[in-house]
C-alpha cells in the first residue's frame, strides 16, 4: 500500500516538476561571446525570475560567466547551456552586484570561481537571507533547493587577463552601493551589469540616490564599445541606452522635487501617469511605486525645515 | 405590525454582525474589527466618498504610506478611525476634527497582505466606510526599528521638521518627527511610540484643538505626518506626546 502510494506521488510530482523549467537560449553576440537574455518582467510564477541578462566568455584557459541568475536551478540551466557549447570548465564567475537575480545561481558553478567585489559580498552576506525570503514569495517552487552562496574571491578594478581574453573591470556605487562593470577589451563588449537597464524601469532598493547614478552614468558613457549588454533589456551598439537612462532618470529626479515641494504625500506620488515618451520602458508604473518608497522620503525631508524648540 | 418590525429591528441590532454590510474584500476580520472599533450597534455603510489610499503591494512592509482623502466627502466629521485588519494591533489612528480636514497620510508597519480600513462618522453617528489591500511580505510589525540599532539614535530624536503648503489653494501641513515608533513586539525593545498629537490654531481663539489624534502600534518609525486642512489659516502649533512623557511642540508657518 506504501509502495504504491509513493510511485503515486512521484507520478504526480512529474509533470509539476517538468513544467518549471527554464528555457535558457544563449545567443552568440560576438567572437567566443554568449548572451542570455531574459524577459524585461517583473518576478513572477509564470517567469521563474528568468528576467535579468547573463552572459559567458569562452577562453582558451576556462568559461567566465557573468551573473549566474535568480534560482539554483537557472544556474544549473545556465551551467548546461554552456557545457553543450564548450568542454572549457568555469573558471571565473563575475558577479556584477548582489541583487537576487544575479547572483541566486551561484550554486550551480564552482565554489572558487565565485568573484565579486568585496563590498557585494558583504551586501550579499547582509541581506541574503531577506532577498531569498522574497524570492520564495514571488516566484515559489522556482527556488527549490536555492541558498545564499557568497563569493570567495575578490574583484579589484583593473584589469582581469583570463586566457586569450583581456578585461578591464569597474567599481561604481549608482545601482546598490557595488556595481562591477566589465569591458572584454578582446571583443569590445561591455557588460554593464545593472549600472545600466534598457527597455526596463530601473530599480532603486540600495541607490545611494539617482544624482549619484546619473554622474556614474555619464563616466561609463566615456568607455569606448562595440556592443553593450545591459543588466535587463535588449543588447545595444550605441549609446541610446544612457540616453533613455538619463531621459528617465531626469524626469524620475524632477518628479520627486516638484512633488516634495507641493507637499505631496508618497500615495500622490506612486500614482503619477508615466509620460507617453517612456511607453518602451518596461514596468515603470510598477518601478515608481518602489522608488518612491526608496526614494522620496529623502525629497520629502530636503522639502521641509527644521524647526526648533519652543 | 410596526411593534414587530421594531422588534425585529432591535433583535437584529442587538446581534450586531447581520447590521453591518457585506465586507466587498471578504476580510475574516470584517465584522470583528467593526464591532471592535465602532461598536456593536453601530450604524455601517460603505461609502466611495472616504478614500483610502494605499499603494498595491508594501515595497517596504515597515514604511507603507496610507492616505484617507475625504475631499469628496462633503458632510461634516465627528471622527475618523482607521485600522490595518491583519495586524497584531490593527489601530492605526483616530482622530477628531474641530475643522474641515480633507487629507490625513501617515505610514503604517504591515505584518502580512491584509485590508485597511477607514471609517468615517457623520454627524449623525453613522460610520462610513473605505477599504483598501495591500499586499506584502509583511512582517513589519515585527522588525526591530533602524533606531534601535542606532547607538547615536538620540542624537535625532525629536528633531521636527515642517512646513506648510498650498497644493490647489489648500493648507496643507507636512511635520516629519525623528522617533523610533517602537511597537512593542520586538524581544526586549519596548513599547515607545507618539500617542497623542494635536494640530493647534496659534492665532488663538480656540479652545479645543484643530485636530487631535491618538496613534497606535501600527504607526511606522519617524513618522511623516500631512494633514491638509482647507479652511484654517496656515499658522499652526503641532503638539505630540510619546507614551513616555516626552512632549514635542512646533510652530508652523507659512508656506515654503
Amino acid at each position: 500500500m506504501t509502495r504504491w502510494c509513493l510511485i503515486l506521488l512521484a507520478v504526480m510530482a512529474l509533470p509539476a516538476q517538468a513544467a518549471l523549467r527554464y528555457h535558457l537560449e544563449p545567443k552568440q553576440i560576438a567572437p567566443d561571446t554568449w548572451m542570455v537574455e531574459g524577459k524585461t518582467e517583473n518576478f513572477s510564477k509564470e517567469n521563474g525570475g528568468n528576467i535579468v541578462n547573463t552572459a559567458f566568455i569562452v577562453t582558451d584557459a576556462g568559461v567566465v560567466v557573468i551573473d549566474t541568475g535568480p534560482s539554483l536551478q537557472y544556474g544549473d540551466a545556465l551551467h548546461d547551456a554552456i557545457r553543450k557549447i564548450t568542454d572549457q570548465p568555469v573558471t571565473h564567475v563575475l558577479i556584477t552586484h548582489h541583487h537576487p537575480d544575479h547572483a541566486f545561481g551561484n550554486q550551480a558553478f564552482p565554489e572558487r570561481s565565485l568573484s565579486a567585489l568585496p563590498e557585494t559580498t558583504a551586501l550579499l552576506e547582509r541581506d541574503g537571507e531577506a532577498f531569498s525570503d522574497n524570492m520564495y514569495r514571488m516566484i515559489g517552487d522556482w527556488m527549490r533547493g536555492t541558498q545564499v552562496v557568497l563569493p570567495t574571491q575578490e574583484l579589484a578594478p583593473g584589469p582581469l587577463i583570463v586566457g586569450n581574453h583581456t578585461f578591464q573591470l569597474w567599481g561604481f556605487t549608482g545601482h546598490t552601493g557595488a556595481d562591477l562593470v566589465i569591458l572584454d577589451k578582446t571583443t569590445g563588449t561591455l557588460f554593464a551589469g545593472d549600472m545600466v537597464f534598457y527597455n526596463r524601469a530601473i530599480t532603486t532598493p540600495q541607490s545611494p540616490g539617482l544624482n549619484v547614478w546619473q554622474q556614474e552614468l555619464d563616466l561609463l558613457a566615456e568607455i569606448p564599445f562595440e556592443r553593450l549588454v545591459p543588466g535587463h533589456g535588449p543588447m545595444v551598439t550605441d549609446d541610446r541606452a544612457f540616453r533613455q537612462m538619463h531621459a528617465y532618470m531626469t524626469w524620475l529626479d524632477a518628479l520627486f522635487k516638484s512633488s516634495a515641494n507641493r507637499g505631496l504625500t508618497a500615495n500622490e506620488v506612486m500614482r503619477t501617469p508615466i509620460p507617453g515618451r517612456f511607453d518602451s520602458i518596461a514596468e515603470a508604473s510598477y518601478e515608481l511605486i518602489r522608488s518612491t518608497t526608496h526614494l522620496y522620503p529623502r525629497y520629502e525631508q530636503a522639502a521641509l525645515r527644521m524647526l526648533p524648540e519652543e | 405590525m410596526l411593534r414587530h418590525a421594531l422588534l425585529l429591528a432591535g433583535a437584529l441590532a442587538s446581534t450586531g454582525l447581520a447590521a453591518y454590510p457585506k465586507d466587498p474584500y471578504g476580510s475574516p476580520m470584517w465584522d470583528y474589527n467593526l464591532e471592535r472599533y465602532l461598536g456593536e450597534k453601530a450604524e455601517v455603510v460603505l461609502d466611495d466618498r472616504v478614500n483610502l489610499e494605499v499603494p498595491p503591494f508594501a515595497e517596504d512592509s515597515s514604511q507603507v504610506p496610507l492616505t484617507v482623502d475625504l475631499s469628496g466627502f462633503d458632510t461634516p466629521v465627528q471622527k475618523v478611525i482607521t485600522w490595518v485588519d491583519l495586524n497584531p494591533i490593527p489601530h492605526l489612528f483616530t482622530y477628531v476634527p474641530q475643522t474641515r480636514v480633507t487629507v490625513v497620510s501617515l505610514n503604517f508597519r504591515v505584518q502580512q497582505a491584509t485590508t485597511v480600513r477607514a471609517a468615517v462618522q457623520d454627524e449623525s453617528g453613522v460610520w462610513h466606510v473605505g477599504s483598501a489591500h495591500v499586499d506584502a511580505a509583511g512582517g513589519g510589525c515585527t522588525a526591530p526599528s533602524q533606531a534601535s540599532s542606532d547607538p547615536n539614535w538620540e542624537e535625532h530624536f525629536g528633531q521636527i521638521r515642517g512646513g506648510a503648503f498650498s497644493p490647489a489653494n489648500q493648507s496643507r501641513l507636512k511635520v516629519y518627527v525623528r522617533h523610533p515608533m517602537d511597537s512593542g513586539m520586538v524581544g526586549n525593545i519596548p513599547a515607545f511610540h507618539i500617542e497623542t498629537l494635536e494640530i493647534r490654531d496659534t492665532a488663538g481663539g480656540q479652545d479645543e484643538p484643530l485636530l487631535k489624534m491618538t496613534l497606535s502600534e501600527s504607526a511606522a518609525e519617524n513618522p511623516m505626518f500631512v494633514f491638509e486642512l482647507p479652511d484654517a489659516p496656515p499658522q499652526y502649533e503641532v503638539w505630540m506626546r510619546d507614551n513616555n512623557g516626552n512632549q514635542f511642540q512646533r510652530q508652523v508657518g507659512e508656506a515654503l
